[in-house]
């Protein structure tokens, strides 16, 4: 496979002893412990990501998936991932198309995300700009909240996590967040 | 008591008091009920006795709402202008049903209204204020989301992308039995960056191959990239400026990473429409280095150009054209797919109607994705299949992906004895493609990239071109590689130097002062004894004129044999260079003539 036609630095802000990162790459092809698929309450893979999980991952995910049944908002369930680079699959369902207390939701699915990775000690997980996108949350809030809460999650406890990225699909969205990074950890 | 709304219905309408701009406003506050749209929408024509689908009627549900929080008329007389507002998630979906399922957004309508009143635009709006609150048919949805998150509507993996275009590549060098056909991907510094739809990656790769066969024998300098290759655009059809940007962006980050001058967008109606019209707006984009045209257009010009040959003769079956909606209406693309079409089918017969007033294919607007709406789309496609019956021509041709599923389908549904086929199927099929140059008659070896110090010793050259920038830059070219060179800055003076000075070779500008350079070669190709001097025409392109396009269409105008090359300015010396040897070919150097 050829490489990256537009590479961008990632751009990274150390916080206690983990690294949060962003960067701009293929969220299901990463190498890592564990990413995070924004997921619907019946916990059907869809499109989109779901659609690279079920290409790339195989069956395996679905059946799990299926084990499991449902997972309510704001809450987070995670399964293997299958044949895919990254070892499990963390899927948060989080708040969709501005429905009511979306701040409030995203940062509970945020923060169940965060504890469910570092519950099953992984070390490196990253998260897609959580609802933005598809599902309309508006990237100024995305941004914020995912910040915040990474922020709260380490500052609270010992953490497992060892490198938290924030993987996006395009130069636009690069664009959009590398600032806000930057000046969100200083 | 006031009436409790849904969260949904409420965010409609903060959306819509958001949205809604000049041109919307006017078209909703325009229309005069006169009926005249009725009959021109092909919903209608196939349901004589259900009002619901006339445009009017459609147009009437956004109009009301509109009425009813935005107009002062409504809101001061509500009872009297028909102002009514959303309360329910019930009432969404039946918005729902008629914006997506009743309607293409083909704008046929549009087009027969003596008031303007653009039903496109406004059934996209409302579209996009479902869309906004997760009110979509699931097809939609799918399309979108894969969109947003893979990069291409139909989630094609970057891993699978490529390795199609690998195999498009093996298999044209196996056809051509030639390992140097390559379907280049993100080269650098190439000119023109060819971007598709995602459909030709996952069903149908031959478009691919032939364009690039095309493009090989054009000798052009491309590139396909391994991101932001899908020119297709879900934003137009569910309403969401935001996607449309994105995907827009996607598009022209790629072709600035490559350093491309030209976008090239295969054939798509919604995908041209987007990416070229709406795309800069939408992603909110300055590109005034990049020119973004329609493959047709390319391959109109090469023909022109004579960078390929084709031969008409070899697609004899007889064809028609359909115009798809946003080629046609909205982009008034009309000519060129007509022109390119004839010279590359010898039997071309048009559709009735045609061009902005033909019949949608019912698949435009995204229709394709929603299944549950395919028994409504294939009923209201009889005027096309009747169309297309009428015109007894045993192909199709359009310059639309959404189309040419649209078309198949209702062919299948209709039992029509017909196949569909875009111009780039057409001009492949009839590329004569060029003979490698018997080498003994090459006097100098040019290996790719290495030209010999002195390959043009013994040779003169007239360069004729009023810019002395240009002159001193090419006698510096071609000097170096041992030429003699002489200098001409009007077509005048070019004339007395061909005459006392015999050169081997001349370039010759087009736009000059006085008397221009079509003209001087009018006169030499007339000439006896001048009718075979070689010559090559060197030019730039503006961004509105077009020297080249002009000159063709004198020399066709003329009945005069084509130069013998044609570079295009920012002159590339290497390329002078290998012209100049290739043209030069098989002469004797005029000093050792006796
Ligand atoms: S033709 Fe125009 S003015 Fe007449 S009903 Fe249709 S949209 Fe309204
Ligand atoms: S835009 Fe086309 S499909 Fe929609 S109402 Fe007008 S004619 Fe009918």
């Amino acid at each position: 496979m050829s490489g990256t036609l537009i590479e961008l630095p990632s751009v990274e802000r150390k916080l206690g002893k983990t690294m949060v990162t962003l960067i701009k790459d293929d969220l299901t092809a990463l190498p890592v412990d564990g990413f995070v698929f924004y997921a619907r309450e019946d916990l059907a893979l869809g499109s989109g990501y779901g659609n690279a999980i079920q290409q790339r991952g195989g069956a395996a995910v679905k059946k799990e998936l299926d084990a499991i049944g449902s997972v309510g908002m704001g809450e987070a369930v995670i399964t293997t991932a299958g044949a895919m680079k990254a070892r499990y699959i963390i899927h948060a369902c989080g708040p969709k198309f501005h429905e009511p207390d979306l701040e409030a939701k995203l940062r509970r699915t945020m923060r169940s995300a965060l504890e469910l990775a570092d519950r099953h000690d992984l070390k490196t997980v990253a998260f897609p700009p959580m609802g933005y996108g598809f599902y309309g949350v508006p990237l100024d809030l995305c941004a914020t909240v995912m910040l915040e809460e990474i922020a709260a999650v380490l500052e609270d406890r010992t953490t497992s996590l060892e490198k938290i990225i924030i993987c996006v699909t395009d130069k636009r969205e690069y664009d959009a967040w590398k600032d806000r990074v930057a000046q969100f950890f200083g | 008591m006031a009436r409790e709304r849904s969260w949904r219905a409420q965010k409609v309408i903060e959306r819509l008091e958001q949205k809604v701009n000049r041109q919307v406003l006017l078209s909703l506050a325009a229309c005069v009920h006169c009926g005249m749209c009725t009959e021109q929408c092909h919903y209608v024509l196939a349901n004589p006795d259900d009002p619901t689908y006339a445009p009017a009627y459609k147009a009437d549900k956004l109009r009301k709402l509109f009425k009813a929080h935005i107009d002062w008329t409504g809101r001061a007389f509500p009872w009297w202008v028909g102002a009514r507002s959303v309360y329910t998630d019930e009432e969404l979906e039946d918005l729902k049903d008629t914006v997506f399922g009743k309607c293409t957004n083909c704008r046929r309508c549009s087009f027969n209204c003596p008031m303007g009143v653009d039903m496109a635009t406004f059934n996209r709006l409302a579209r996009g204020l479902l869309v906004h609150v997760g009110i979509m048919p699931e097809g939609v949805a799918t399309v979108a989301k894969d969109q947003w998150e893979i990069g291409n509507q139909m989630g094609v993996l970057k891993e699978d992308y490529l390795e199609t275009v690998e195999w498009m590549e093996e298999e044209l060098q196996d056809e051509f039995d030639d390992p140097n056909i390559k379907i280049p991907i993100d080269k650098k510094g190439a000119e023109l960056v060819y971007t598709i739809n995602p459909r030709e990656a996952k069903y149908d790769p031959r478009t691919i191959a032939e364009a690039a066969a095309i493009f090989h024998f054009a000798g052009e300098n491309w590139t396909m990239v391994s991101e932001g290759w899908d020119m297709t655009n879900f934003g137009l059809f569910n309403g969401d400026d935001e996607l449309g940007g994105a995907c827009a962006r996607r598009v022209y980050d790629a072709a600035r990473t490559i350093g491309a001058k030209r976008i090239v967008i295969s054939e798509c109606g919604h995908g041209y429409r987007s990416t070229r019209c709406e795309g800069p707006n939408w992603s909110k984009t300055d590109l005034p280095d990049i020119e973004m045209e329609s493959s047709i257009i390319t391959m109109l010009r090469y023909i022109k150009e004579g960078r390929i040959q084709v031969d008409k003769s070899k697609n004899s079956i007889p064809v028609t054209y359909h115009d798809s909606c946003n080629m046609a209406r909205s982009c008034g693309m009309t000519e060129e797919p007509r022109e390119l079409l004839r010279l590359v089918c010898s039997d071309f017969r048009e559709m009735y109607p045609n061009r902005q007033q033909n019949f949608c294919c019912t698949g435009g607007g995204g229709a394709m994705s929603m299944a549950e709406y395919a028994p409504r789309r294939l009923k209201s496609a009889k005027i096309k299949a009747e169309q297309l019956r009428a015109t007894g021509a045993k192909i199709v041709i359009t310059s639309c992906h959404n189309c040419v599923d649209g078309l198949t389908d209702l062919i299948k549904h209709y039992q029509l004895d017909m196949e569909v086929k875009q111009l780039v199927d057409m001009v492949y099929n009839a590329l004569v493609v060029p003979k490698p140059a018997p080498k003994v008659e090459v006097p100098v070896a040019v290996a790719p990239g290495e030209i010999p110090a002195k390959a043009l010793a013994g040779y003169k050259v007239l360069v004729i071109d009023d810019e002395p920038d240009v002159r001193t830059y090419l006698r510096v070219i071609f000097k170096d590689k041992g030429a003699e060179v002489l200098e001409a800055p009007d077509a005048n003076q070019g004339w007395r130097q061909i005459r006392d000075q015999k050169p081997d070779l001349v370039t010759l500008d087009l736009v000059m002062p006085h008397k221009t350079g079509e003209k001087l070669y009018w006169e030499l190709r007339k000439d006896e004894k001048y009718k075979n001097l070689p010559i090559v025409i060197i030019t730039g392109y503006g961004k509105t004129d077009k020297p080249t396009v002009r000159f063709h269409e004198f020399i066709a105008e003329k009945g005069i044999p084509e130069p013998n090359a044609f570079l295009e300015k920012p002159i590339d010396p290497d390329k002078v260079i290998e012209t100049a040897i290739q043209v030069l070919g098989t002469r004797i150097p005029s000093d050792q003539i006796q």
